[in-house]
Protein backbone atom coordinates (compact mmCIF):
# COMPACT_ATOMS: atom_id res chain seq x y z
CA UNK A 1 0.00 0.00 0.00
CA UNK A 2 1.67 2.85 -1.05
CA UNK A 3 0.45 6.01 1.19
CA UNK A 4 0.75 9.62 -0.56
CA UNK A 5 0.99 13.15 1.35
CA UNK A 6 -0.21 15.61 -0.39
CA UNK A 7 2.58 18.47 -1.10
CA UNK A 8 2.70 21.76 0.56
CA UNK A 9 1.73 24.16 -2.59
CA UNK A 10 2.52 27.64 -1.90
CA UNK A 11 -0.58 30.07 -1.11
CA UNK A 12 -0.49 32.34 -3.56
CA UNK A 13 0.75 32.46 -7.02
CA UNK A 14 4.08 35.14 -7.40
CA UNK A 15 3.98 37.33 -10.80
CA UNK A 16 7.34 35.43 -12.19
CA UNK A 17 7.58 38.39 -14.49
CA UNK A 18 7.75 40.97 -11.85
CA UNK A 19 9.18 39.82 -8.99
CA UNK A 20 10.21 42.37 -6.16
CA UNK A 21 13.54 43.08 -5.00
CA UNK A 22 13.16 41.06 -1.93
CA UNK A 23 11.46 38.16 -3.71
CA UNK A 24 14.14 37.44 -5.86
CA UNK A 25 17.27 35.30 -5.64
CA UNK A 26 18.61 35.46 -9.27
CA UNK A 27 17.62 37.41 -11.98
CA UNK A 28 18.85 36.19 -15.30
CA UNK A 29 19.26 38.49 -17.87
CA UNK A 30 19.50 37.73 -22.19
CA UNK A 31 21.54 34.95 -21.39
CA UNK A 32 23.19 33.46 -24.95
CA UNK A 33 26.15 30.53 -24.30
CA UNK A 34 28.56 29.44 -27.23
CA UNK A 35 30.02 25.89 -27.15
CA UNK A 36 32.80 27.05 -30.21
CA UNK A 37 30.21 28.13 -32.76
CA UNK A 38 26.93 26.40 -31.50
CA UNK A 39 25.10 28.23 -29.49
CA UNK A 40 23.64 26.52 -26.36
CA UNK A 41 21.46 29.01 -24.84
CA UNK A 42 19.25 31.45 -26.81
CA UNK A 43 18.31 34.49 -25.07
CA UNK A 44 17.49 33.58 -21.58
CA UNK A 45 15.63 35.70 -19.47
CA UNK A 46 13.84 34.96 -16.40
CA UNK A 47 13.91 35.35 -12.13
CA UNK A 48 14.07 32.64 -9.71
CA UNK A 49 12.35 33.75 -6.83
CA UNK A 50 14.07 33.28 -3.57
CA UNK A 51 13.19 30.81 -1.01
CA UNK A 52 11.67 28.23 -3.63
CA UNK A 53 12.07 25.65 -5.65
CA UNK A 54 12.51 26.15 -8.87
CA UNK A 55 12.90 23.57 -11.50
CA UNK A 56 13.71 23.25 -15.15
CA UNK A 57 12.86 20.21 -17.12
CA UNK A 58 13.46 19.40 -21.05
CA UNK A 59 14.96 16.99 -23.16
CA UNK A 60 18.02 15.83 -23.07
CA UNK A 61 20.47 18.45 -24.81
CA UNK A 62 17.83 21.29 -23.85
CA UNK A 63 20.58 22.99 -22.40
CA UNK A 64 18.95 22.79 -18.56
CA UNK A 65 22.24 21.75 -17.37
CA UNK A 66 24.16 24.73 -19.12
CA UNK A 67 21.58 26.86 -17.41
CA UNK A 68 21.84 25.74 -14.57
CA UNK A 69 26.00 25.63 -14.29
CA UNK A 70 25.91 28.83 -15.86
CA UNK A 71 24.67 30.25 -12.08
CA UNK A 72 28.11 29.41 -10.39
CA UNK A 73 30.27 30.04 -13.29
CA UNK A 74 30.65 25.90 -13.67
CA UNK A 75 31.10 26.46 -17.63
CA UNK A 76 34.10 28.72 -16.86
CA UNK A 77 36.21 25.34 -16.82
CA UNK A 78 35.02 24.58 -20.55
CA UNK A 79 37.88 26.34 -22.14
CA UNK A 80 35.26 26.81 -25.81
CA UNK A 81 32.57 28.46 -23.84
CA UNK A 82 31.49 31.92 -24.30
CA UNK A 83 28.58 33.61 -22.16
CA UNK A 84 26.86 36.66 -22.98
CA UNK A 85 24.07 38.70 -20.77
CA UNK A 86 24.18 38.57 -17.33
CA UNK A 87 23.29 36.63 -14.15
CA UNK A 88 22.39 38.87 -11.03
CA UNK A 89 23.02 37.82 -7.56
CA UNK A 90 22.37 40.56 -5.25
CA UNK A 91 22.11 43.02 -8.25
CA UNK A 92 25.61 42.25 -8.71
CA UNK A 93 25.92 40.41 -12.14
CA UNK A 94 28.28 37.40 -11.53
CA UNK A 95 29.99 37.36 -14.85
CA UNK A 96 32.01 40.89 -14.11
CA UNK A 97 35.30 40.95 -14.70
CA UNK A 98 35.74 41.94 -10.93
CA UNK A 99 33.66 38.39 -9.22
CA UNK A 100 35.80 36.08 -7.48
CA UNK A 101 34.68 32.93 -8.52
CA UNK A 102 35.24 31.14 -5.64
CA UNK A 103 33.61 33.21 -3.08
CA UNK A 104 30.59 32.56 -5.71
CA UNK A 105 30.84 28.98 -5.42
CA UNK A 106 30.46 29.43 -1.15
CA UNK A 107 27.23 31.37 -2.02
CA UNK A 108 26.47 28.75 -4.76
CA UNK A 109 26.11 25.56 -3.86
CA UNK A 110 26.05 22.85 -6.09
CA UNK A 111 25.10 19.14 -5.93
CA UNK A 112 25.64 16.38 -8.86
CA UNK A 113 23.52 13.56 -10.32
CA UNK A 114 26.09 10.95 -9.13
CA UNK A 115 27.46 11.04 -5.22
CA UNK A 116 30.89 12.45 -5.10
CA UNK A 117 32.20 11.99 -1.54
CA UNK A 118 35.65 12.46 -1.23
CA UNK A 119 37.83 9.46 0.52
CA UNK A 120 37.58 10.85 3.82
CA UNK A 121 35.53 10.21 6.71
CA UNK A 122 31.80 11.64 7.01
CA UNK A 123 32.85 13.88 8.92
CA UNK A 124 35.66 15.30 7.16
CA UNK A 125 33.50 15.16 4.22
CA UNK A 126 31.38 18.00 5.67
CA UNK A 127 33.40 20.30 7.09
CA UNK A 128 35.73 20.31 4.21
CA UNK A 129 34.47 23.78 2.65
CA UNK A 130 35.04 24.93 6.73
CA UNK A 131 38.71 23.96 6.51
CA UNK A 132 39.05 25.64 3.62
CA UNK A 133 38.29 28.54 4.62
CA UNK A 134 40.86 28.11 7.43
CA UNK A 135 38.26 26.62 9.81
CA UNK A 136 39.80 24.45 12.34
CA UNK A 137 38.14 25.09 15.50
CA UNK A 138 37.11 21.46 16.61
CA UNK A 139 33.72 22.94 18.64
CA UNK A 140 32.44 24.67 15.80
CA UNK A 141 33.19 22.22 13.24
CA UNK A 142 31.55 19.33 15.28
CA UNK A 143 28.10 22.01 15.75
CA UNK A 144 28.93 22.69 11.44
CA UNK A 145 28.65 18.88 11.29
CA UNK A 146 25.76 17.74 13.53
CA UNK A 147 23.72 21.17 12.07
CA UNK A 148 24.69 20.27 8.29
CA UNK A 149 23.88 16.76 8.77
CA UNK A 150 20.56 17.34 10.51
CA UNK A 151 19.44 19.71 7.65
CA UNK A 152 20.51 16.81 5.42
CA UNK A 153 18.00 14.26 6.81
CA UNK A 154 21.31 12.06 7.82
CA UNK A 155 22.04 12.63 10.99
CA UNK A 156 20.03 10.13 12.80
CA UNK A 157 21.72 7.50 10.43
CA UNK A 158 25.26 8.57 11.15
CA UNK A 159 25.80 9.99 14.18
CA UNK A 160 27.35 6.83 15.70
CA UNK A 161 29.84 6.36 12.62
CA UNK A 162 31.32 9.77 12.26
CA UNK A 163 34.74 9.04 11.62
CA UNK A 164 34.20 6.23 9.02
CA UNK A 165 34.42 6.59 5.51
CA UNK A 166 31.53 7.84 3.62
CA UNK A 167 32.42 5.07 1.13
CA UNK A 168 30.38 3.08 3.37
CA UNK A 169 27.61 4.98 3.00
CA UNK A 170 24.75 3.83 0.84
CA UNK A 171 23.90 6.08 -2.82
CA UNK A 172 21.56 7.78 -1.06
CA UNK A 173 23.33 8.37 2.17
CA UNK A 174 26.31 9.49 -0.38
CA UNK A 175 23.91 12.21 -2.21
CA UNK A 176 22.73 13.40 1.00
CA UNK A 177 26.07 13.66 2.55
CA UNK A 178 26.81 15.27 -0.24
CA UNK A 179 24.36 17.91 -0.24
CA UNK A 180 25.30 18.20 3.94
CA UNK A 181 28.65 19.24 2.84
CA UNK A 182 27.15 21.62 0.08
CA UNK A 183 24.85 23.37 3.29
CA UNK A 184 27.80 23.59 5.80
CA UNK A 185 29.04 26.45 4.25
CA UNK A 186 25.78 28.11 4.35
CA UNK A 187 24.84 28.82 0.54
CA UNK A 188 22.13 31.13 -0.35
CA UNK A 189 21.22 29.12 -3.37
CA UNK A 190 21.80 25.19 -4.00
CA UNK A 191 21.98 23.95 -7.21
CA UNK A 192 21.01 20.35 -8.21
CA UNK A 193 21.75 19.03 -11.27
CA UNK A 194 19.66 15.42 -11.67
CA UNK A 195 20.47 14.94 -7.76
CA UNK A 196 18.43 11.17 -7.36
CA UNK A 197 19.04 10.25 -11.36
CA UNK A 198 21.44 7.09 -9.54
CA UNK A 199 19.35 6.62 -6.35
CA UNK A 200 16.76 4.34 -5.71
CA UNK A 201 13.04 4.60 -5.96
CA UNK A 202 13.13 4.90 -1.62
CA UNK A 203 16.21 7.49 -0.92
CA UNK A 204 14.52 9.84 -3.97
CA UNK A 205 11.50 10.32 -1.81
CA UNK A 206 14.07 11.09 1.13
CA UNK A 207 15.86 13.41 -1.07
CA UNK A 208 12.37 14.83 -2.67
CA UNK A 209 11.37 15.54 1.01
CA UNK A 210 14.43 17.05 2.04
CA UNK A 211 14.05 19.38 -1.08
CA UNK A 212 11.02 20.49 0.82
CA UNK A 213 12.74 21.32 3.90
CA UNK A 214 15.76 23.01 2.35
CA UNK A 215 14.23 25.67 0.63
CA UNK A 216 13.01 27.24 4.00
CA UNK A 217 16.91 28.34 4.55
CA UNK A 218 17.92 28.02 0.88
CA UNK A 219 17.05 29.03 -3.00
CA UNK A 220 16.62 25.65 -4.55
CA UNK A 221 17.21 25.28 -8.48
CA UNK A 222 16.95 22.06 -9.84
CA UNK A 223 17.49 20.10 -12.76
CA UNK A 224 15.66 16.17 -13.39
CA UNK A 225 14.67 14.45 -16.19
CA UNK A 226 11.71 12.98 -14.32
CA UNK A 227 8.87 15.10 -14.63
CA UNK A 228 6.90 13.93 -11.80
CA UNK A 229 9.88 14.84 -9.12
CA UNK A 230 9.57 18.44 -10.90
CA UNK A 231 5.50 18.33 -10.32
CA UNK A 232 6.58 16.97 -6.55
CA UNK A 233 8.88 19.01 -5.08
CA UNK A 234 9.01 22.86 -7.06
CA UNK A 235 6.85 25.90 -6.77
CA UNK A 236 7.83 27.05 -10.41
CA UNK A 237 8.91 25.02 -13.33
CA UNK A 238 10.82 26.09 -16.55
CA UNK A 239 10.55 24.27 -19.38
CA UNK A 240 13.31 24.22 -22.09
CA UNK A 241 13.71 23.00 -25.72
CA UNK A 242 16.83 23.36 -27.56
CA UNK A 243 18.85 26.43 -25.45
CA UNK A 244 15.50 28.12 -25.68
CA UNK A 245 12.95 29.10 -22.31
CA UNK A 246 9.69 27.92 -23.74
CA UNK A 247 7.62 28.33 -21.02
CA UNK A 248 8.25 29.57 -17.13
CA UNK A 249 5.58 29.30 -14.97
CA UNK A 250 4.06 28.00 -11.05
CA UNK A 251 4.28 24.38 -11.28
CA UNK A 252 0.11 24.01 -10.76
CA UNK A 253 -0.77 25.56 -14.04
CA UNK A 254 2.36 24.32 -16.10
CA UNK A 255 1.59 20.82 -15.16
CA UNK A 256 -2.53 20.87 -15.63
CA UNK A 257 -2.69 23.79 -18.40
CA UNK A 258 0.84 24.72 -20.20
CA UNK A 259 0.39 28.03 -22.43
CA UNK A 260 2.76 26.54 -24.76
CA UNK A 261 1.81 23.36 -27.22
CA UNK A 262 6.00 22.34 -27.00
CA UNK A 263 5.19 22.16 -23.14
CA UNK A 264 2.55 20.25 -23.40
CA UNK A 265 3.45 17.66 -26.01
CA UNK A 266 6.51 16.77 -23.60
CA UNK A 267 4.78 16.55 -20.60
CA UNK A 268 2.27 14.48 -21.93
CA UNK A 269 4.99 12.07 -23.87
CA UNK A 270 3.74 13.51 -27.07
CA UNK A 271 5.77 13.48 -30.26
CA UNK A 272 7.19 17.17 -30.89
CA UNK B 1 -10.71 13.43 -32.48
CA UNK B 2 -7.48 15.86 -33.87
CA UNK B 3 -8.30 18.30 -31.19
CA UNK B 4 -7.87 15.09 -29.00
CA UNK B 5 -4.27 14.76 -30.14
CA UNK B 6 -4.58 11.61 -28.41
CA UNK B 7 -2.59 9.68 -31.31
CA UNK B 8 0.16 11.31 -31.02
CA UNK B 9 1.96 9.81 -27.63
CA UNK B 10 5.30 8.58 -27.94
CA UNK B 11 3.66 5.68 -26.06
CA UNK B 12 1.40 3.69 -28.38
CA UNK B 13 -0.40 1.69 -25.54
CA UNK B 14 -1.55 4.88 -23.91
CA UNK B 15 -3.29 6.33 -27.12
CA UNK B 16 -5.05 2.71 -27.19
CA UNK B 17 -5.84 2.84 -23.29
CA UNK B 18 -7.07 6.45 -23.94
CA UNK B 19 -9.01 5.61 -27.06
CA UNK B 20 -10.82 2.72 -25.43
CA UNK B 21 -11.75 4.50 -22.39
CA UNK B 22 -13.08 7.48 -24.73
CA UNK B 23 -14.85 4.70 -26.72
CA UNK B 24 -16.65 2.90 -23.26
CA UNK B 25 -17.85 7.04 -22.93
CA UNK B 26 -19.51 7.57 -26.11
CA UNK B 27 -20.96 3.93 -25.80
CA UNK B 28 -22.43 4.60 -22.39
CA UNK B 29 -23.58 8.00 -23.57
CA UNK B 30 -25.20 6.19 -26.44
CA UNK B 31 -27.12 4.26 -24.09
CA UNK B 32 -28.34 7.18 -22.13
CA UNK B 33 -29.37 8.64 -25.50
CA UNK B 34 -31.34 5.55 -26.40
CA UNK B 35 -33.22 5.11 -22.75
CA UNK B 36 -34.29 8.84 -23.14
CA UNK B 37 -35.46 8.68 -26.34
CA UNK B 38 -37.23 5.08 -25.94
CA UNK B 39 -38.93 6.86 -22.15
CA UNK B 40 -40.57 9.71 -24.38
CA UNK B 41 -41.53 7.16 -27.14
CA UNK B 42 -43.04 5.02 -24.01
CA UNK B 43 -45.15 8.00 -22.57
CA UNK B 44 -46.12 8.97 -26.20
CA UNK B 45 -47.63 5.44 -27.28
CA UNK B 46 -48.66 4.68 -23.76
CA UNK B 47 -46.01 1.36 -23.93
CA UNK B 48 -46.05 -0.57 -21.56
CA UNK B 49 -43.68 -3.26 -22.82
CA UNK B 50 -41.08 -0.89 -23.99
CA UNK B 51 -41.79 1.10 -20.15
CA UNK B 52 -40.37 -2.11 -18.55
CA UNK B 53 -37.85 -2.95 -20.72
CA UNK B 54 -35.98 0.54 -19.93
CA UNK B 55 -36.22 0.00 -16.05
CA UNK B 56 -33.97 -3.41 -16.83
CA UNK B 57 -32.03 -1.89 -19.33
CA UNK B 58 -30.18 0.79 -17.07
CA UNK B 59 -28.11 -2.07 -14.86
CA UNK B 60 -26.09 -1.97 -18.12
CA UNK B 61 -25.30 1.43 -17.55
CA UNK B 62 -24.01 0.96 -14.31
CA UNK B 63 -21.94 -1.31 -15.29
CA UNK B 64 -20.17 0.76 -17.96
CA UNK B 65 -19.64 3.67 -15.67
CA UNK B 66 -18.05 1.01 -13.06
CA UNK B 67 -15.65 0.09 -16.03
CA UNK B 68 -14.85 3.44 -16.90
CA UNK B 69 -13.98 4.56 -13.45
CA UNK B 70 -11.75 1.13 -13.33
CA UNK B 71 -10.07 2.41 -16.59
CA UNK B 72 -9.50 5.48 -15.62
CA UNK B 73 -7.89 4.64 -12.47
CA UNK B 74 -5.95 2.52 -14.38
CA UNK B 75 -5.01 5.07 -16.27
CA UNK B 76 -3.73 7.87 -13.44
CA UNK B 77 -1.95 4.91 -11.64
CA UNK B 78 0.25 3.49 -14.34
CA UNK B 79 0.70 6.73 -16.62
CA UNK B 80 0.33 9.56 -14.50
CA UNK B 81 -1.17 12.15 -16.81
CA UNK B 82 -0.38 15.31 -16.82
CA UNK B 83 -2.04 18.85 -18.97
CA UNK B 84 -4.67 18.04 -21.62
CA UNK B 85 -4.22 14.15 -20.59
CA UNK B 86 -4.97 14.97 -16.97
CA UNK B 87 -8.07 16.92 -17.98
CA UNK B 88 -9.35 14.07 -20.17
CA UNK B 89 -9.93 11.56 -17.38
CA UNK B 90 -11.04 14.09 -14.96
CA UNK B 91 -13.77 15.08 -17.77
CA UNK B 92 -14.47 11.80 -18.53
CA UNK B 93 -14.72 10.78 -14.60
CA UNK B 94 -17.12 13.50 -14.13
CA UNK B 95 -18.75 13.37 -16.86
CA UNK B 96 -19.78 9.48 -16.69
CA UNK B 97 -21.16 9.80 -13.09
CA UNK B 98 -23.16 12.44 -14.27
CA UNK B 99 -24.17 10.23 -17.48
CA UNK B 100 -25.19 7.04 -14.24
CA UNK B 101 -27.16 9.89 -12.56
CA UNK B 102 -29.13 10.66 -16.24
CA UNK B 103 -30.03 6.86 -15.95
CA UNK B 104 -31.26 6.71 -12.91
CA UNK B 105 -33.87 9.72 -13.87
CA UNK B 106 -34.91 7.86 -17.09
CA UNK B 107 -35.70 4.81 -15.18
CA UNK B 108 -37.99 7.60 -13.18
CA UNK B 109 -39.24 9.11 -16.34
CA UNK B 110 -40.25 5.59 -17.57
CA UNK B 111 -42.28 4.94 -14.77
CA UNK B 112 -45.08 7.74 -16.06
CA UNK B 113 -45.87 5.41 -18.92
CA UNK B 114 -47.02 2.29 -16.81
CA UNK B 115 -50.04 5.04 -16.23
CA UNK B 116 -53.07 5.18 -17.69
CA UNK B 117 -54.28 8.65 -18.14
CA UNK B 118 -57.69 10.30 -18.83
CA UNK B 119 -58.07 12.41 -22.31
CA UNK B 120 -58.11 15.99 -20.54
CA UNK B 121 -54.90 14.66 -18.81
CA UNK B 122 -53.52 14.51 -22.37
CA UNK B 123 -52.42 18.30 -22.65
CA UNK B 124 -49.56 17.99 -19.83
CA UNK B 125 -47.99 15.09 -21.72
CA UNK B 126 -48.03 16.88 -24.44
CA UNK B 127 -46.09 19.64 -22.42
CA UNK B 128 -44.32 16.73 -20.89
CA UNK B 129 -43.26 15.64 -24.57
CA UNK B 130 -42.02 19.38 -25.35
CA UNK B 131 -39.86 19.52 -22.55
CA UNK B 132 -38.78 15.79 -23.26
CA UNK B 133 -37.79 16.49 -26.77
CA UNK B 134 -35.83 19.91 -25.65
CA UNK B 135 -33.49 17.63 -22.85
CA UNK B 136 -33.11 15.11 -26.13
CA UNK B 137 -31.39 17.78 -28.11
CA UNK B 138 -29.44 18.64 -25.22
CA UNK B 139 -27.92 15.32 -24.77
CA UNK B 140 -27.60 14.68 -28.27
CA UNK B 141 -25.86 17.94 -28.52
CA UNK B 142 -23.79 17.43 -25.64
CA UNK B 143 -22.57 13.77 -26.66
CA UNK B 144 -21.79 15.24 -30.06
CA UNK B 145 -19.53 17.92 -28.32
CA UNK B 146 -18.08 15.74 -25.80
CA UNK B 147 -16.95 13.20 -28.97
CA UNK B 148 -15.27 15.90 -31.01
CA UNK B 149 -14.22 18.11 -27.44
CA UNK B 150 -16.17 21.17 -29.53
CA UNK B 151 -16.03 24.06 -27.31
CA UNK B 152 -18.67 26.13 -29.41
CA UNK B 153 -21.30 23.43 -29.09
CA UNK B 154 -20.09 23.13 -25.51
CA UNK B 155 -21.13 26.55 -25.06
CA UNK B 156 -24.37 25.97 -27.11
CA UNK B 157 -25.30 23.08 -24.95
CA UNK B 158 -24.83 25.02 -21.67
CA UNK B 159 -27.04 27.63 -23.29
CA UNK B 160 -30.34 25.89 -24.51
CA UNK B 161 -30.81 24.77 -20.90
CA UNK B 162 -32.52 28.38 -19.81
CA UNK B 163 -34.86 27.00 -22.03
CA UNK B 164 -35.54 23.60 -20.52
CA UNK B 165 -36.02 25.90 -17.41
CA UNK B 166 -38.66 27.50 -18.50
CA UNK B 167 -40.53 24.70 -19.77
CA UNK B 168 -40.71 23.42 -16.88
CA UNK B 169 -41.64 26.10 -14.57
CA UNK B 170 -44.59 26.52 -17.57
CA UNK B 171 -45.12 22.83 -17.19
CA UNK B 172 -44.90 23.07 -13.16
CA UNK B 173 -47.55 25.91 -13.33
CA UNK B 174 -50.16 23.26 -15.43
CA UNK B 175 -49.84 20.87 -13.14
CA UNK B 176 -50.35 22.91 -10.19
CA UNK B 177 -53.88 24.43 -11.60
CA UNK B 178 -54.87 20.89 -12.80
CA UNK B 179 -54.47 19.36 -9.34
CA UNK B 180 -56.60 21.96 -8.02
CA UNK B 181 -59.37 21.46 -10.03
CA UNK B 182 -59.43 17.79 -9.56
CA UNK B 183 -57.42 16.89 -6.35
CA UNK B 184 -58.55 12.96 -7.51
CA UNK B 185 -56.11 13.09 -9.83
CA UNK B 186 -53.63 14.11 -7.82
CA UNK B 187 -51.21 10.39 -7.37
CA UNK B 188 -51.30 10.48 -11.30
CA UNK B 189 -50.10 14.12 -11.65
CA UNK B 190 -47.60 13.89 -9.23
CA UNK B 191 -45.90 11.09 -11.34
CA UNK B 192 -45.92 13.25 -14.19
CA UNK B 193 -44.23 16.24 -11.90
CA UNK B 194 -41.63 13.85 -11.09
CA UNK B 195 -40.84 13.22 -14.00
CA UNK B 196 -40.42 16.64 -15.56
CA UNK B 197 -38.33 17.45 -12.29
CA UNK B 198 -36.09 14.08 -13.81
CA UNK B 199 -36.27 15.55 -16.97
CA UNK B 200 -35.08 19.15 -15.72
CA UNK B 201 -32.17 17.35 -14.15
CA UNK B 202 -31.22 15.78 -17.08
CA UNK B 203 -31.03 19.16 -18.74
CA UNK B 204 -28.71 20.45 -15.93
CA UNK B 205 -26.66 17.48 -15.88
CA UNK B 206 -25.92 18.13 -19.62
CA UNK B 207 -24.98 21.71 -18.72
CA UNK B 208 -22.60 20.22 -16.70
CA UNK B 209 -21.14 17.41 -19.00
CA UNK B 210 -20.87 20.93 -21.14
CA UNK B 211 -18.60 22.52 -18.60
CA UNK B 212 -16.51 19.84 -18.25
CA UNK B 213 -15.60 19.66 -21.96
CA UNK B 214 -14.77 23.80 -21.54
CA UNK B 215 -12.72 22.44 -18.85
CA UNK B 216 -10.74 19.65 -20.92
CA UNK B 217 -10.79 22.17 -23.91
CA UNK B 218 -9.48 25.69 -22.24
CA UNK B 219 -8.42 24.42 -18.60
CA UNK B 220 -11.15 26.86 -16.98
CA UNK B 221 -13.33 25.78 -14.87
CA UNK B 222 -16.76 27.53 -15.63
CA UNK B 223 -19.30 25.86 -12.92
CA UNK B 224 -20.88 28.13 -10.89
CA UNK B 225 -21.16 31.00 -13.89
CA UNK B 226 -23.68 33.16 -15.36
CA UNK B 227 -23.64 32.31 -19.22
CA UNK B 228 -22.68 35.78 -19.61
CA UNK B 229 -19.74 35.72 -17.42
CA UNK B 230 -19.35 32.34 -19.12
CA UNK B 231 -19.20 33.79 -22.52
CA UNK B 232 -16.75 36.76 -21.34
CA UNK B 233 -14.12 34.23 -20.00
CA UNK B 234 -13.75 32.26 -23.05
CA UNK B 235 -13.82 34.65 -24.89
CA UNK B 236 -11.77 37.35 -22.72
CA UNK B 237 -8.10 35.49 -22.33
CA UNK B 238 -6.38 32.92 -25.22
Amino acid sequence: MISVTPTSSHTENLDLANLTAEQTALSIRHLNLHYGDAQALYDISMMIPKNQVTAFIGPSGCGKSTLLRCINRMNDLVEICRVSGEILLHGKNIYDKDVDVAALRRQVGMVFQRPNPFPKSIYENVVYGMRLQGVNDRRTLDEVVERSLKGAALWDEVKDRLNESAFGLSGGQQQRLVIARAIAIEPEVLLLDEPTSALDPISTLTIEELITELKKQFTVVIVTHNMQQAARVSDQTAFMYMGKLIEYADTNTLFTTPAQKQTEDYITGRYG
Amino acid sequence: MDKLNMSRHISGKFNDELEAVRNQVLNMGGLVEQQLRDSLRAIETSDHDLAEQILQRDAAINKLEMQIDESCVQIIAKRQPAASDLRLIIAIFKTISDLERMGDEVERIGRVALESFSNDQQDFLVSLENLGQQVLAMLQKVLDAFARMDLDAAVEVHQMDALADRQYEALTRQLMTYMMEDPRGIPKVMNVLWSARSLERIGDRCQNIAEYIIFFVKGKDVRHVSSDALRQALTGQQ
